[in-house]
Formats: structure tokens, C-alpha cells, sequence
């Protein structure tokens, strides 16, 4: 066990390493690997909560916060896509108990149907005062040769046929 | 189009001061308002158990109008309320049941804190918080006003005031 020049002591440290090195890969396994959801649920019930709010929580879906009535929903979730609910059945769950609030993307009516139509309606004002602008400039443009009188016209006629231009 | 420049102020004036009327975003309204209150029955704590029965809840002809008071031993300001509460229900406990429900919460905890503040009035316990959910609660403490015929009249979301505690007695004592 000598040969290679390092003696025992040599393969006593390497073996060291090498138990480091496995005791660090052992501990990079135990850390969990983030964004992915925990087995007990299918990521079929993170999708659906994700389009639920936390009720307790600022700005974070029933998929991402961990306070518990946040595991509670996801658990409820599991249980009613395990009896055969659709998702828009599930949807309608939460809707009946904390009202529209609770989804991400309201539906579009009462008060938030403006919310959706006001983009459409703005792009529709913007149209028509563009189209308004090019009718008033087009009319500009065409405006002085209506406006010319026929004696005006006549003079320019003969101004123009007279002998210095002819030459 | 500017010609009609006192319209578009107008319009965008009345446009401000509508926004400005809507109510407080943080005011949280509850659906169940003027609806039946979802029915449930839940084991009581044990301290209650020998003079209500091993259950308790909200069912189909209730005997009196309910205050359903959402609580947990680790919230702050159902430690203020809990004092609060449990006067009243020593001052009308023949007109109205204070009724406690217990959420995510230890058992164990939760009975630390009844026996620390002395609370008579009837609390169940719900570890997970699914009857919360079933009444759509926000968090701890929520209170849902209920009256005799078993329907909700109010939701009052945080600590409850004094005052506001007897504007909701006087409301559903009518």
C-alpha cells in the first residue's frame, strides 16, 4: 500500500475527502428542489390553485404560500378532483364562499367588463380622432383650389398665356 | 374636439370623483350576507363538553341568534377580543350564543387559552380551518352575526370593539 508515494496516512486523508465529498452530495440531495410541489398533491392541483388568491396573504396564489388555510385550500382541491369534480366546478367552490375576489381573472361582467372593454374602447376613440385629424387635413389641403373663384382663374389663364411666357 | 373642452373636464371630473366613492378595498365583504349560514357540527373543547354535548355547530333551527367567532391561540388580537367576549356572554347569554371555532390551531393551545382567559362561552375546535373556508374567512379573528332563522347578517373581519360588539347584539336582537 505504499507504492503510490503517500503512504497510509495519504490514503487516510483521501478517504477523508471522500467522505466529505459524499457527506456534501448527501446533503445537496436532502435540499429540496424549489417550484416543484410536494408529492402529496398532483401538480393538477397546483395549476388550479394557482389561479386562486391566498386570502391571507398579499399578492400570493393558494399554489404558493404555505400559510395554512393555503394548504388547507390545495387539500380541498386534491379531495374534489379525487370525486371526479370538473376544474370549473372547483372554481365555483371558492366563488360561492369569498365571491369573485378569490379568482386571479375575473370574469368579464358588471364592473369588470369595463375593465376588459376599456382597451377596445380606447383603441376605437384613438381611430376615430385620427380619422377625424386626416379628414381636416385632407379638407385643408383641398380647400384653397375649391375656394378659388372663376374670375380669379380666368385672370391666372390669361396671365399665363401672355407673350413672355410663350417664348 | 377641444371645443367641447368643459364636457371632457366635466367627464373626467365625475369619472375622479366616482373612483373616489367607491368603498374602502380593504372592507371585506362577505357573500354569505342575507344567506343561509353553511351549516356545520364540529366536537367541542373538552371544558364545554359536559354542559353542551360532545358536538356543536350551526344547523336548522337555532334556538337563539349566534355569534360565530373565528379564533386561534397564536393570534394576537383574539387575545384583546377574548376578554371582551366572554363579558357579554356572562351579560346575554339567554339572548345570544357566543360560539367558538377553533382554526388551525394545536388542540392543546387552544385550551391553554381558554383556561387563560376563563372563557365560558362554547368553543369547537376545527384544527385545519375547513368550516373558515366554508364561511370564506380571510383570517383570525372573524366574526359572522347569525341571526335566529340561521342567517348571516354580518361579517366583521379583525378585533372586535366594544362598541361595535353592541351595534351587532342590538342588530340582531331586533
Amino acid at each position: 500500500m505504499r507504492g503510490w508515494g503517500t503512504g497510509d496516512r495519504g490514503v487516510g486523508l483521501l478517504a477523508r475527502f471522500l467522505a466529505l465529498g459524499l457527506w456534501l452530495w448527501a446533503l445537496s440531495l436532502a435540499q429540496p428542489t424549489p417550484n416543484t410541489p410536494p408529492p402529496d398533491f398532483s401538480p393538477r392541483v397546483f395549476e388550479i390553485a394557482g389561479e386562486l388568491r391566498c386570502p391571507v396573504c398579499q399578492g400570493e396564489s393558494a399554489a404558493e404560500s404555505n400559510a395554512g388555510i393555503a394548504v388547507e385550500m390545495r387539500r380541498i382541491i386534491a379531495e374534489q378532483l379525487a370525486q371526479g369534480k370538473t376544474e370549473a366546478e372547483i372554481r365555483q367552490f371558492f366563488v360561492e364562499r369569498y365571491g369573485d375576489w378569490i379568482l386571479y381573472e375575473p370574469p368579464a361582467r358588471g364592473l369588470t367588463l369595463w375593465v376588459w372593454l376599456s382597451p377596445l374602447i380606447g383603441l376605437g376613440l384613438l381611430g376615430y380622432g385620427l380619422w377625424r385629424y386626416l379628414a381636416r387635413v385632407r379638407a385643408r389641403v383641398q380647400a384653397p383650389i375649391a375656394d378659388v373663384s372663376e374670375e380669379e382663374i380666368a385672370r391666372l389663364e390669361a396671365e399665363l398665356q401672355t407673350p413672355e411666357r410663350k417664348s | 374636439m377641444l371645443r367641447f373642452w368643459p364636457i371632457w373636464v366635466l367627464l373626467l371630473g365625475g369619472l375622479f370623483y366616482w373612483g373616489m366613492q367607491r368603498p374602502n378595498p380593504n372592507e371585506l365583504k362577505s357573500v354569505l350576507v342575507g344567506k343561509p349560514a353553511p351549516s356545520f357540527s364540529l366536537p367541542l373543547l373538552e371544558p364545554y363538553r359536559a354542559q353542551y354535548g360532545p358536538e356543536m355547530g350551526i344547523g336548522e333551527g337555532l334556538d337563539k341568534p349566534v355569534l360565530l367567532n373565528i379564533w386561534a391561540s397564536w393570534c394576537i388580537p383574539c387575545r384583546t377580543e377574548a376578554p371582551l367576549l366572554e363579558r357579554f356572554h356572562q351579560q346575554y347569554k339567554d339572548q345570544v350564543l357566543i360560539l367558538g371555532v377553533n382554526v388551525q390551531d394545536k388542540e392543546a393551545e387552544a385550551l391553554k387559552f381558554v383556561q387563560q382567559y376563563g372563557l365560558t362561552f362554547p368553543s369547537v375546535y376545527d384544527g385545519r380551518g375547513r368550516i373558515g373556508i366554508e364561511y370564506g374567512y380571510y383570517g383570525v379573528p372573524e366574526t359572522f352575526v347569525i341571526d335566529r332563522n340561521g342567517t348571516v347578517l354580518a361579517r366583521h373581519a379583525g378585533e372586535l370593539s366594544e362598541a361595535q360588539l353592541k351595534g351587532y347584539l342590538r342588530q340582531v336582537l331586533q
